[in-house]
């Protein structure tokens, strides 16, 4: 808070030079992501490209209203919001989990190799990931196998409507938890050890420590972490789920991303995927606005 | 992490936008027509000037050209250039998808090529809509060689009746020849080994009953020693609506039902139906139901994706396939590889009369147009003379044009700068005689009507020679000629084969927005009930609901088409 005074104190003058650096990623980012932002009226047109942006036909909101009658879109909301609800909760409190742990390691070596090995699948891509999570976990996989050892019968868990939105929920975490602790750790270091000592001094036990220093020193970063994730919450991962599902888990798997892309794919329909992308942007934008003054009103922090 | 998410969304719409934006910009600038360059007379009539023309150009990753050749410079191109005195310029070159997507920019920009190809007939609705390509019913009748002609003529008009409009030809269809029926293929070594006897009346067909005696035989002995068969494996999609297309699925079970899913049909009293809706289709998922329940079909159906059944294949688990007669050139071909001693028998199955159902295909396949007012459009026909005729039946091409001749047999078709097939319809039926009586000396190799059946003549015979030792390419070849198209040449003989017409092969209004919700209510039901996790006579209610959630609708809409033309 105090930074903040200090840099608002400064003339302008004394900061155009940093300005002036900043003017070609303001132009780009004005050229590539303002500009084409005028496009979002495809969504509300019958968008055909020999006749243009401008040719095209205006139709209202009959994207729309054509999105809700589908007879599948409940469910298909329903499969996106509760897998991207599962990730987000699961993901940040695995990363938080794994980064208090990971922060009490002292040794060195010991450490960047955990650290190495945990962050190593999220620069795998899902296609390759995919085929190692299918031979795992598929009828003749070595998890069918413990199963079978320990006297239960068989799961195909890909073809499984009880098991596929926890297969998916689990491998994403498995995959990002520890990219996404790095912020976290980086969060940690930034508390003065200071008060941990003191705490000990005091009395205070690793659990106490954790609940009363550790955690709430990170309190802003979780929030940010968390409002900027409930953005996606409308995208539930379609890299992962188009190599994960099949027609059997449709019913609980089939999400916004993949049915749209099987609808683009079949029918080239750009106003309806842009309308949809657009309900996707608008709802996420919402719920990070709503998380932003939920923060404020609870811990008097704001996010942005 | 979540944030370069919503960046790269926002980045990839706004890419998207930023195009149709700058595109619609240009939009509309159709000129006028141009003034035609002059060329002597007939089919192949060479051009006084050259004549320039841009093409899209719709390639694969890998045309095997020879060092210094490119899609704008090679053995084809430059034959046109002798000949026709025709020079190629690519205005744009792109793979599969790419290409479809290069094709709508172009249409969004209003800058077409002189010639491209067209992949889909939506495409093609939009550019005569539009009025954004020539008429080439007169350049057709002019200009086409009789061989040409004769080459459409084969389809009964089943073919360029896809590209009119009004009774006008507004674009050149690639023609797509009937390759039904679907091919069952059994390991024949397996059969051997067991001591098994199968098809005793030796007329390739197989009843149900047969088919799952030996699929049954195949899932107690495991032939194949791997401790884990697993029976009949199927692409979870099932079907497909084309012979040539794609393999692993039921269509040939499902024609000993008459069941033809996904083919716009018409009963005795000339009834439009959906053959996804039929009695014959319950009766041919119950089949498969009751198959998974004994354990005939592979446990994991559903979500064994292409390339494990391919791994199913080639380790053993499985040694009972189905698909096009070209399978083994391109699939089966791996499994030879992993096991020498492989060997595949053909066979088709029957229904309980000793007929085997087929339908035609899609006799057209892909589309060439010409750009409105580019000022030579009879150009687009010369080059097919040139390439659909005259190349094809020049006998003397070795030693003519060495060149190209070597380019027919070893280079990938898209090098061709005419990028749709002119085959006749009885094109299978054709170069099985012909490579059949050449393998069996009765005609000599110059006689052989076709390169492609000539290097094929000389495939089988180094097989033949010592098949225990032979070169897999030259198995494959063997394989799908000599059994497969032989196969397909006895139906046809022995008219064994019993035709079905599709009506419709296009898209109406309504599929194009209901398609994709109908086709996941088609294949989830149906892998539902293969897998017993939905009773057969769930197969009533998904009737009622593709009715009610668009195919109701979709079904007045081909109706009204068909009674319009």
């Amino acid at each position: 808070m105090k930074k903040k005074t200090f840099i608002q104190k400064r003339s302008m003058r004394s900061q155009s030079m940093y300005h002036m650096m900043m003017l070609p990623g303001m132009i780009f980012v004005l050229i590539f992501s303002y500009v084409p932002m005028f496009g979002i009226i495809m969504a509300f047109q019958d968008y055909v490209p020999a006749k243009g942006i401008l040719g095209s036909e205006f139709v209202g909101l009959k994207h729309f209203k054509y999105m809700f009658s589908l007879p599948d879109i409940w469910q298909i909301l329903t499969n996106t919001v509760v897998i991207a609800v599962g990730k987000i909760i699961l993901g940040t409190v695995m990363a938080i989990a794994f980064a208090i742990l990971l922060n009490e390691i002292r040794v060195r070596f010991f450490k960047k190799t955990v650290q190495t090995i945990v962050y190593l699948p999220h620069f795998l891509s899902w296609v390759v990931l995919a085929a190692v999570v299918i031979n795992m976990v598929n009828l003749d996989g070595p998890v069918n196998h413990i199963i079978q050892m320990l006297g239960f019968d068989k799961v195909n868990f890909l073809g499984s409507n009880t098991w596929f939105r926890p297969m998916i929920i689990v491998t994403d975490v498995w995959k990002e938890f520890g990219y996404n602790s790095i912020v976290y750790l980086a969060a940690i270091t930034a508390i003065d050890p200071g008060l941990h000592e003191a705490a000990a001094i005091d009395g205070a036990n690793w659990w106490k420590r954790v609940w009363h220093i550790t955690l709430p020193g990170m309190l802003p970063i979780i929030l940010l972490m968390a409002a900027m994730s409930l953005t996606s919450i409308l995208s539930a991962g379609f890299d992962q789920i188009y190599n994960l599902y099949s027609p059997m888990v449709y019913q609980t798997g089939d999400v916004l991303d993949t049915y749209v892309y099987r609808m683009g794919l079949i029918s080239r329909q750009y106003s309806f995927s842009t309308a949809v992308g657009l309900l996707r942007s608008a709802v996420g934008m919402v719920l990070m606005l709503a998380a932003n003054g939920l923060a404020k009103k609870f811990t008097d922090r704001k996010i942005f | 992490m979540r944030r370069r998410l919503f960046i790269k969304r926002v980045l990839s719409i706004a890419t998207v936008s930023a195009l149709a934006v700058s595109l619609s910009a240009c939009a509309g600038g159709a000129g006028g027509q141009e003034e035609a360059v002059s060329a002597a007379d007939g089919p192949l009539g060479a051009y006084e000037d050259t004549l320039v023309c841009s093409m899209g150009r719709s390639t694969i990753a890998n045309p095997k050209f020879p060092e210094g050749d490119s899609y704008e410079d090679n053995a084809y191109t430059r034959y046109l250039k002798e000949k026709l005195n025709v020079e190629v310029k690519d205005s744009f070159e792109a793979n599969g998808e790419d290409y479809d997507r290069q094709v709508s920019l172009a249409i969004a920009s209003g800058e077409l090529p002189d010639v491209m190809r067209v992949s889909s007939k939506d495409v093609l609705d939009e550019l005569v809509e539009n009025d954004l390509v020539e008429d080439l019913t007169d350049v057709y009748d002019e200009y086409a060689s009789d061989y040409i002609k004769e080459v459409y003529d084969s389809y009964d008009g089943r073919c360029l009746d896809g590209a009119m409009y009004d009774g006008r030809l507004m674009a050149l269809p690639g023609t797509n020849y009937d390759a039904a029926p679907c091919v069952v293929f059994i390991r024949q070594d397996w059969v051997d080994d067991l001591g098994m006897k199968i098809d005793e009346d030796g007329d390739g067909c197989l009843t149900i009953d047969e088919l799952e005696n030996i699929t049954k035989t195949f899932v107690e002995k495991d032939p194949g020693n791997t401790g884990n068969p697993v029976g009949l494996a199927f692409a979870p999609y099932l079907t497909s609506g084309d012979y040539g297309g794609s393999g692993y699925t039921m269509m040939a079970i499902g024609a000993a039902y008459k069941a033809f899913p996904g083919s716009w049909l018409e009963d005795e009293d000339g009834n439009l139906y959906n053959g996804s809706t039929t009695e014959g289709m319950k009766a041919t998922l119950a089949k498969l139901a009751e198959w998974f329940q004994k354990g005939l079909v592979d446990p994991q159906f559903g979500t064994r994706t292409w390339d494990d059944i391919t791994a199913l294949l080639t380790n053993g688990q499985t040694g009972i396939t189905f698909g096009p007669w070209h399978l083994p050139d391109w699939l089966l071909n791996n499994v030879r590889s992993m096991d020498p001693d492989a060997e595949f028998s053909t066979y088709t199955i029957c229904d309980d009369n000793g007929k085997v159902n087929v339908i035609h295909n899609n006799a057209v396949n892909g589309y060439m147009v010409v750009r409105k007012g580019y000022s030579n459009p009879e150009v687009l026909i010369k080059i097919a003379n040139l390439f659909f005729d005259e190349i094809v039946n020049n006998k003397n091409l070795e030693t003519e044009q060495p060149e190209v001749y070597q380019y027919v047999t070893t280079v990938d078709n898209s090098a061709r700068p005419i990028q749709v097939e002119l085959n006749k319809n009885t094109y299978l039926v054709d170069e099985y005689s012909d490579i059949k009586n050449c393998v069996d000396g009765k005609i000599s190799m110059d006689e052989v009507r076709s390169i492609e059946s000539k290097t094929n003549v000389e495939a089988i015979n180094r097989y033949l020679a010592d098949p225990a030792n032979s070169e897999v390419t030259d198995w494959s070849k063997y394989t799908s000629r000599m059994k497969s198209m032989e196969l397909i040449d006895r139906l046809t003989n022995e008219g064994k084969l019993e035709w079905d017409t599709p009506v419709f092969f296009d898209t109406t209004e309504t599929m194009r927005t209901n398609n994709a919700d109908l086709n996941k209510l088609q294949e989830e039901t149906f892998v539902a009930i293969v897998t017993g996790s939905k009773p057969v006579d769930e197969f009533d209610a998904f009737v009622d609901a593709w009715s009610s959630r668009g195919g109701e609708q979709i079904t007045k809409e081909v109706q009204e088409i068909i009674d319009a033309q």
